[in-house]
């Protein structure tokens, strides 16, 4: 019995990771700017896209290898350095207090640019690189050889968790984002600098997106589509914990994990499905999704 | 203004009384539609296709092109999905200029254009349709298939399978989510049930074609504990699964087949002893093909200009050229050296037999190809740094082909292990 369970717990738990990464900025951004991120999934690709790209780059000048995790962190910071302030000054700002088809046809647009802009510094083959994955080995439970880089997964986004909390709930930073959220009109008044902290915050969204694709890259190719397909499901996740709340999004992510992986265990023919299968039962019972709620807005 | 009407008319039926005689001129150029995936995932097979007809293409018309006439090629990526790639096949379809469509790469889209190609009465040449659901009915006029199909692709696998490992009890089975991978499993399945009925398969997975993770499908076929794991991912689906599955003992603890795994012996750390094959005769390190100055000359060239090897996806496109190529020849031939009309060549095509680059192709009377199979083992070379196909096997392309008009499951469920024993034993191909 612990044979079959440990196998599912684990799958689900590293499938859980990596859909949180996808979806966690996509939350945050929401929380904080009320934008419905379109663009986030491309986010999310040019992050594993950066972090191949550095990772293959050390490896062809035979650096040490261990240098490739500290890529992996520092593409994400790259992504969020460049694109963070530079679309939220220039796009995303005029979206604020608009309604959400405004929103959605401005990074949907945006969206379309950096799809496009990732076939043209990135060509359109697939990117590999799993240097970091092959430097951690593997471990034996249950008779399943899983990858030693799945676990550190499943820690990390444990970690983003809390440091998340940490941040929003401990720091300045966060604190004053809670006013932002609670009342922009009355922050501004008591001298918050609104913009300032839509764009940090619209940054670290972007760092939270670049960081799930470049901790994806090591385990998964990158290639042109995956930024849509990560929308998708980022939007799923999303709806299932409740829009803009980061708690929400990590139960969410467990919930489609665990969706997911029974699906590819007991009926695999429903794996395609089983994510907005999960998003379909949990909106009939919470329309607002499990952490949401139609009047209190939290982060 | 009467006579206006007139003269008009009658320079209408002028003109359409002269069009026959002016489609047989020599054009100055003969446009190909070549379909393949040249982004995405996909392209990891695709594009190999594409730099196969580019330098095909370009030593057709270092020769003096087709009757005279030069190649020109319009390639169309099949990534942008089947609407896409009907949209601009009808486009391609109605330029004159354009007489053959090399198309698709897909099952799917071959299945999607071939109503579409009857319909145009444009010659259409699968240059890799797998599907055996392209020409069942046998009623087809302009599309044709010269690379042999799914049934004798996948049976070659449980052949195989079953001489080199007898004894198999339990196969685990993870194909891409859509025609080619169920058709693959369909096949498989009823091969082995047909030739050993005690196999028991242990777990079906069929992922998203494009899927990049398959770590919970490798716990899944783990935890089954198959004697086997059978696959025809492709492409970078492939890769991924290979690398993936790799460090995590897949191919240690089961015997594992990768039915399109030539494809990638190139480009990831294949370990030996993998069933692969070329699903066909494509094998550019085949006794046959070494034997053949041509290929070897293509073959240095490919290396020369894309700094790998031709994997089988090229020859496959090499061979769709050459068969192209031979049927404007007999059309020619047939109609005293005049430029054939796109009926003419598919009429030259129909019934015919090509020396290609790997073997023959020969085309029956429902338009379907018979190709030799090649099927053997990833071993370690002395001359490359990377694994090459070992205790290989060559089966004739009619042995494993039902007739036409018959319906192939039906047929496998009539073959037998005495067959199986009539064919030739892995390593009997050097």
């Amino acid at each position: 019995m612990l044979n079959a369970i440990i196998p599912l717990l684990l799958d689900s738990l590293a499938s859980a990771a990596l859909i949180f990464f996808a979806a966690v900025g996509l939350t945050l951004v929401f929380s904080v700017l009320r934008v419905l991120n379109v663009a986030h999934g491309s986010l999310y690709s040019i992050g594993g896209y950066v972090a191949a790209s550095a990772c293959l780059f050390i490896a062809s000048r035979q650096m040490n290898p261990y240098l490739s995790f500290v890529a992996l962190l520092f593409s994400a910071v790259f992504v969020a350095a460049i694109f963070g302030p530079v679309v939220e000054r220039s796009l995303v700002r005029w979206t604020y207090g608009k309604s959400e088809a405004v929103q959605i046809l401005i990074t949907f647009g945006l969206f379309l640019m950096l799809e496009d802009l990732q076939r043209m510094i990135f060509g359109v083959q697939s990117y590999y690189e799993d240097t970091p994955m092959r430097l951690l080995g593997t471990t034996n439970l249950s008779g399943v050889v899983y990858l030693n880089y799945q676990i550190v997964l499943i820690v990390m986004a444990v970690a983003v968790v809390v440091g998340l909390r940490f941040l929003i709930r401990h720091t300045r930073t966060g604190r004053l984002m809670t006013a932002v959220v609670a009342d922009r009109e009355m922050a501004q008044a008591v001298g918050i600098d609104t913009n300032r902290i839509f764009m940090l915050a619209f940054s670290l969204g972007v760092f939270l997106a670049a960081l799930g694709g470049a901790l994806a890259t090591p385990t998964s190719g990158i290639a042109p589509g995956l930024g849509a397909d990560t929308m998708v499901l980022a939007f799923a996740v999303a709806a299932i914990g409740g829009l803009g709340q980061i708690e929400g999004a990590a139960v969410a992510s467990l919930i489609v994990g665990l969706a997911r992986v029974l699906a590819i265990y007991v009926a695999p023919e429903l794996d395609a499905v089983a994510p907005y299968a999960a998003m379909l039962v949990v909106l009939l019972i919470r329309p607002y999704g499990l952490f949401g709620s139609t009047s209190v807005r939290r982060v | 203004m009467k006579r206006i009407g007139l003269s008009a008319v009658a320079l209408t039926i002028g003109l359409a009384a002269a069009w026959p005689a002016a489609a047989q001129e020599k054009p100055d150029a003969l446009g190909l539609g070549i379909f393949t995936f040249t982004s995405g995932p996909a392209a990891a097979y695709g594009m190999p296709g594409k730099n196969a007809a580019d330098l095909m293409i370009e030593q057709i018309n270092a020769k003096g092109g087709i009757g005279g006439v030069p190649v020109s090629a319009t390639y169309v990526d099949e990534a942008q999905g089947a609407q896409g790639v009907i949209a601009e096949y009808r486009r391609l379809a109605a330029d004159a200029k354009n007489q053959v469509m090399v198309a698709a790469l897909s099952s799917a889209n071959c299945l999607a254009l071939a109503p579409i190609a009857e319909q145009l009465e444009i010659p259409t040449v699968g240059w890799n349709c797998d599907t055996h659901q392209l020409l069942t009915d046998g009623k087809s006029k302009y599309v044709f298939r010269p690379n042999g199909n799914t049934v004798p692709e996948f049976i070659a696998y449980a052949i195989y399978l079953l001489d080199r490992k007898p004894d198999v009890k339990t196969v685990a089975i993870i194909n891409p989510d859509y025609a080619f991978g169920h058709d693959a499993a369909t096949i498989f399945k009823a091969a082995l049930k047909a030739l050993k009925p005690d196999v028991e398969v242990v777990a079906e997975l069929y992922p998203k074609l494009g899927s990049p993770n398959y770590q919970t499908e490798i716990s899944r076929l783990t935890t089954a504990h198959p004697d086997v794991v059978f696959s025809n991912l492709w492409g970078g689906d492939l890769e991924n699964f290979v690398r993936q599955a790799s460090p995590r003992g897949l191919f240690r603890s089961s015997q594992v087949i990768l039915a399109l795994g030539e494809t990638v012996l190139q480009r990831v750390d294949l370990p030996e002893g993998v069933i692969v094959g070329v699903l066909g005769d494509g094998w550019w390190m085949s006794p046959d093909a070494k034997a053949n100055p041509e290929t070897a000359a293509f073959v240095a060239a490919y290396k020369a200009r894309f700094g790998e090897y031709p994997v089988f996806p090229s020859i496959k496109m090499a061979n769709t050229l050459i068969y192209v190529k031979a049927a404007y020849q007999a059309a020619m031939q047939k109609n005293g050296g005049k430029w054939p009309t796109r009926a003419e060549i598919a009429e030259a095509m129909k019934a015919s037999k090509v020396a290609t680059l790997t073997g023959t192709t020969e085309t029956r009377a429902d338009n379907d190809g018979l190709v030799d199979q090649i099927v053997g083992v990833t071993v370690k070379s002395p001359d490359h740094p990377f694994p090459v196909i070992g205790q290989m096997v060559r089966y004739k392309g009619d042995k494993l082909m039902p007739q036409a008009g018959q319906d192939p499951i039906g047929w496998i469920s009539t073959l037998t292990p005495e067959f199986a024993k009539s064919l030739p034993k892995p390593g009997s191909y050097k």
